[in-house]
C-alpha cells in the first residue's frame, strides 16, 4: 500500500516537474503570463502619483496681513494638496490656457479690507445680534478660475480650496484628539468640531494598498495561463491520448498536471516575494508568513484548476492565452485589486462577494498590513473551498478531454 | 494595376475567411476592448460618493440640512441614514466606509451658533480613502455655515468655470478608453495576421506573387482594419447608448477613431513582425495599452501631471487621439495643442506607422 502510494506520488511529481520544465522552455508563454500583471502593477503604481497635488497658479494682488496669511497657507499646503506657482495675473492666465495649471487663484486687492470688515469671533463671544448672521458678511473673495475638465478633477481642486479657506477661518474644524481634550474653540465660525476615530490600528499608504494585490494577479495569471497552455498543448499535439494510454491511473496524471500548474505559479511568485521582502516593499508582521503562504498556495490551486478548465475547453494556444488574460483581469478588478471595494456601489459590492479573488486580496492585505489576522479565517474558508472546487472541476474536465 | 488589386483583394478575402474560421478569437478581441470600458467604469465608480452612514440623533431641520449638504458637496459622500446599531454593523461588513454621528441638540446649537462636537468614525482601510473622508468634512462644514450665514466667515471663493457643462468622470473616462479599445482590437488583429505568416512559414510564398510580395499582406491588414473599425464602432455605440454620451461633433469622432484604427493596425503589424509569434501578442498589446493609458490624458488633461510626463505623452498617438475624442464627444480641450494640430499629428503618426510597418515587413519578407 505504502509502496503504491509512493509510486503514485513519484509519478505525480515526475509529470509536474516535466510540466514546469516545458513551461520554462516557453519564453513567449512566460511573457504572455507576466506582461498583464506587470503592466497593471505599473499602472497602479503611477496612478498613485496622481493623487493630490493640484497644479494651481496663485496671483497675490494684495500684500496685507490677511493676504499674506492665506498665501502662506497655500504655500504650506504645496506638495501636499497643490503644486503652487506664484505669478502675476497675465502669466497665470497663460499658464491656464496652456494647461500648465488647472486653476488660477487670485487674492484680490480688496481682500484685506474685506476680511477686516468681517471680524473673527472672539473667545466666549455670545452672539445676540442675529441680523448680522442673517445678512451675512461681505467676506474676502478669493477669485478662482477653474479648468473643470471633469467632475472628479474639478471636485478635487474645489475640496482642496475649501480645505485652504477652512485653514484660514477654522483651523480646528477637525481635531483628531482624545475626548478628554475638549478644545471647543470659540474662534471657529462653523460652530462644529469634528472628532475623527479610526477603526484600524494603522493606515496603509495607497501605493502599498494598491500595488501589493498585483501579487495575486501574478499568481493567477501565471497559474491560469501556464496550466491552460500545457493542457491546450497536449490536446493540440495529440499527446493527451498518449497520456490517457499510460499505465498510470488517471488521478495521478491529472494531479501531476495540476501540481505542475501550482508549481509554475510558485516558481514565479517565490522569487518575487523574496525580492519584495529584501527590498523592503513588503514587511509582514512576525508570524504572518504561514498565513501568506496559505493564501498564495490556495490562490495557485484556484488558478491551476481554472487554467485546466480553460485549456481543456478552448482550442488553440492563442485563444487560451487571450481568454486567460481577460478572465484574470476581471477577477482582479472585481476582487478589489484595482479599487477600494468600500467605494463601490452596493450592487457591485454584492457582486464582488462572489469573486474568490476578493478573499485572496483581503487576506493578503490583512496578513501584510495589520497586526492581527481579523477575518482571515473566513477569507481562507472561501478561498480553500473555491480551490477545492476548481481542482475537482479542472481535473474532471482535463480527464474527459484526454479520453476524447 | 489589376494583378495588384487582385492580390490585395485575395489577401483581404483570405483574412476575412481566417477570422470567420476562428470566431472565438475575434470575440475575445472584442471582449478585451470592452474590458477597458469596464475597467475605467469600475475605476470611475470608486472615485466618488464614499458610502457614509449618517446616524441622526437630533432629527431636527438643521441636522437634515447638514446631511443634505454632505450629499451635495463635491460628490464626496454617498449618504445613507441608519440607526447607530445598523451603522456599526454596516461599517464592520465594509458596506459603509464611515459613520457620522449627528448628536442630539445639533439643530439647537446651530440655531444659536454655539459649538458642538460631531463624531466621525472612519474605516481607515487605506490612506486614500481616509483622506477623502476626512478632507470631505471641512467643505461640508463650510458650505453649511455659508448657507446659514454664520458670522465669522471671513473668506469665500468666487468660482469661474472654463467649461460650462461639466462632464461626469465616467463619461470622460469611457471616451478616453475608446482609443485604447481601438489599440487593442486593431493592434491584436493586425499583429496576429502578420505573426501567423511567420509561424506558418507562408511568407516565402509571397515572394512568388506576380505583384509586390507585400500587397497580399496589405490586403490582410486592410481586412483586420475593417473588422477593427466595426468592433470599435460597436464599442462607440455602447458608449453612446449605454453611457448616454452624445458626441458634440460625430464626424470628428468617427474620423479620430478611424485614424486610430489605421495607426494601431500599422503598429500591430510592426509588433507582429518583431515578435513573430501569435501566443504572446494579445498579452503584449494589452500590457502596452495599459502603459499608454497612463500617459495619454485619459483621466485628466495630461499636462496637469507635470511637464515631464506631458512631454513623454507626445510620443504616443493615444495622447492626440484622446485630445480629438474628448473634443469631438464632450467639446473639451484637454491638450494645449489645437484640434487641427492633433489631427495633423495623428496623420503624421499614421504615415510613420505605415512606413515603418512596410519597411519592417519588406525586410522580413526579403530575408
Amino acid at each position: 500500500m505504502i509502496t503504491r502510494a509512493a509510486r503514485a506520488l513519484r509519478h505525480t511529481w515526475t509529470l509536474a516537474a516535466h510540466d514546469v520544465g516545458l513551461w520554462r522552455r516557453a519564453p513567449w508563454a512566460i511573457a504572455a503570463a507576466l506582461i498583464p500583471p506587470l503592466a497593471l502593477g505599473l499602472l497602479l503604481y503611477i496612478l498613485t502619483f496622481n493623487l493630490g497635488h493640484q497644479p494651481i497658479a496663485l496671483v497675490q494682488e494684495a500684500h496685507g496681513r490677511y493676504s499674506d496669511h492665506i498665501a502662506g497657507i497655500f504655500q504650506a499646503q504645496g506638495g501636499d494638496l497643490y503644486s503652487v506657482v506664484s505669478t502675476d495675473q497675465a502669466s497665470a492666465m497663460r499658464l491656464l490656457d496652456s494647461q500648465q495649471v488647472a486653476a488660477v487663484i487670485v487674492i484680490p486687492r480688496n481682500f484685506d479690507a474685506a476680511v477686516a470688515r468681517c471680524p473673527a469671533l472672539q473667545p466666549n463671544q455670545i452672539i445676540h445680534d442675529y441680523t448680522y448672521a442673517r445678512s451675512g458678511c461681505p467676506a474676502g473673495k478669493l477669485q478662482v478660475i477653474l479648468d473643470n475638465a471633469n467632475h472628479d478633477f474639478a471636485d478635487d481642486i474645489r475640496r482642496a480650496l475649501s480645505e485652504t479657506v477652512t485653514q484660514f477661518d477654522a483651523p480646528d474644524v477637525i481635531t483628531p484628539v482624545s475626548e478628554t481634550q475638549l478644545d471647543m474653540s470659540d474662534l471657529n465660525p462653523y460652530r462644529v468640531n469634528v472628532m475623527t476615530a479610526l477603526t484600524r490600528a494603522n493606515t496603509v499608504d495607497y501605493i502599498h494598498y494598491a500595488v501589493i494585490p498585483c501579487l495575486v494577479l501574478l499568481i493567477l495569471s501565471v497559474g491560469v495561463t501556464g496550466t491552460a497552455l500545457l493542457c491546450a498543448r497536449d490536446i493540440e499535439r495529440g499527446t493527451a491520448r498518449h497520456l490517457a494510454l499510460a499505465p498510470v491511473s488517471s488521478l495521478v496524471l491529472v494531479a501531476g498536471r495540476l501540481l505542475g500548474g501550482v508549481l509554475v505559479s510558485l516558481v514565479v511568485v517565490v522569487p518575487t516575494l523574496a525580492i519584495a521582502t529584501w527590498s523592503g516593499m513588503i514587511a509582514p508582521p512576525a508570524g504572518h508568513w504561514p498565513a501568506l503562504g496559505l493564501i498564495f498556495l490556495a490562490t495557485a490551486m484556484c488558478a491551476a484548476g481554472l487554467g485546466a478548465v480553460l485549456g481543456a475547453t478552448l482550442r488553440g494556444a492563442r485563444a487560451v492565452s487571450m481568454a486567460a488574460a481577460v478572465i484574470c483581469t476581471y477577477l482582479f478588478f472585481l476582487g478589489g485589486g484595482f479599487t477600494t471595494i468600500q467605494f463601490l456601489p452596493t450592487w457591485l459590492r454584492l457582486t464582488t462577494a462572489f469573486v474568490p479573488t476578493r478573499y485572496a486580496i483581503d487576506g493578503l492585505r490583512q496578513s501584510l498590513f495589520y497586526p492581527g489576522l481579523y477575518g482571515f479565517g473566513a477569507d481562507m474558508r472561501v478561498l480553500l473551498g473555491t480551490a477545492a472546487i476548481a481542482v475537482v472541476a479542472g481535473g474532471a474536465v482535463v480527464r474527459r478531454a484526454w479520453s476524447r | 494595376m489589376t494583378p495588384t488589386l487582385t492580390a490585395l483583394g485575395g489577401g483581404f478575402r483570405a483574412e476575412i475567411k481566417q477570422l470567420r474560421r476562428s470566431p472565438l478569437l475575434a470575440a475575445l478581441t472584442v471582449v478585451e476592448a470592452v474590458t477597458f470600458l469596464v475597467l475605467v467604469t469600475i475605476f470611475g465608480l470608486a472615485s466618488s460618493h464614499v458610502p457614509t452612514a449618517v446616524v441622526d440623533h437630533d432629527g431636527g431641520r438643521l441636522a437634515r440640512q447638514w446631511a443634505q449638504v454632505m450629499m451635495a458637496t463635491y460628490h464626496t459622500y454617498g449618504v445613507r441614514y441608519m440607526d447607530a446599531r445598523s451603522a456599526q454593523q454596516a461599517l464592520g461588513r465594509g458596506d459603509v466606509a464611515a459613520i457620522l454621528y449627528i448628536p442630539a441638540g445639533f439643530s439647537q446649537h446651530m440655531a444659536h451658533h454655539t459649538m458642538i462636537r460631531i463624531h466621525l468614525r472612519v474605516d481607515n482601510v487605506n490612506a486614500d480613502l481616509t483622506n477623502d473622508v476626512e478632507l470631505g468634512i471641512p467643505p461640508v462644514a463650510r458650505a453649511f455655515a455659508v448657507a446659514n450665514h454664520f458670522p465669522g466667515i471671513r473668506v469665500v471663493t468666487a468660482e469661474t468655470d472654463l467649461v460650462r457643462h461639466e462632464v461626469g468622470f465616467i463619461p470622460y473616462l469611457v471616451v478616453s478608453a475608446l482609443t485604447l479599445a481601438a489599440f487593442v482590437v486593431a493592434g491584436t488583429l493586425a499583429a496576429s495576421a502578420v505573426a501567423r505568416e511567420f509561424e506558418t512559414r507562408t511568407l516565402a510564398y509571397l515572394r512568388l506573387s506576380p505583384t509586390h510580395p507585400l500587397i497580399p499582406l496589405a490586403g490582410r491588414l486592410l481586412a483586420t482594419a475593417a473588422v477593427s473599425a466595426v468592433a470599435v464602432a460597436v464599442a462607440a455605440l455602447l458608449v453612446v447608448a449605454g453611457y448616454g454620451v452624445t458626441p458634440d461633433h460625430p464626424v470628428e469622432m468617427a474620423a479620430g477613431l478611424l485614424l486610430c484604427v489605421v495607426i494601431f493596425s500599422c503598429i500591430g503589424a510592426g509588433i507582429g513582425t518583431l515578435v513573430r509569434r501569435t501566443l504572446p501578442l494579445s498579452a503584449l498589446i494589452f500590457g502596452l495599452a495599459l502603459a499608454l493609458y497612463l500617459d495619454s490624458g485619459s483621466l485628466e488633461p495630461a499636462r496637469f501631471y507635470g511637464n515631464r510626463l506631458w512631454l513623454i505623452a507626445h510620443t504616443s498617438p493615444v495622447y492626440y487621439a484622446v485630445g480629438i475624442l474628448q473634443y469631438a464627444v464632450h467639446g473639451l480641450r484637454v491638450t494645449p495643442e489645437t484640434i487641427p494640430v492633433n489631427f495633423a499629428a495623428l496623420i503624421g503618426w499614421a504615415l510613420l506607422a505605415v512606413g515603418a510597418a512596410w519597411l519592417g515587413l519588406r525586410r522580413a519578407v526579403v530575408s
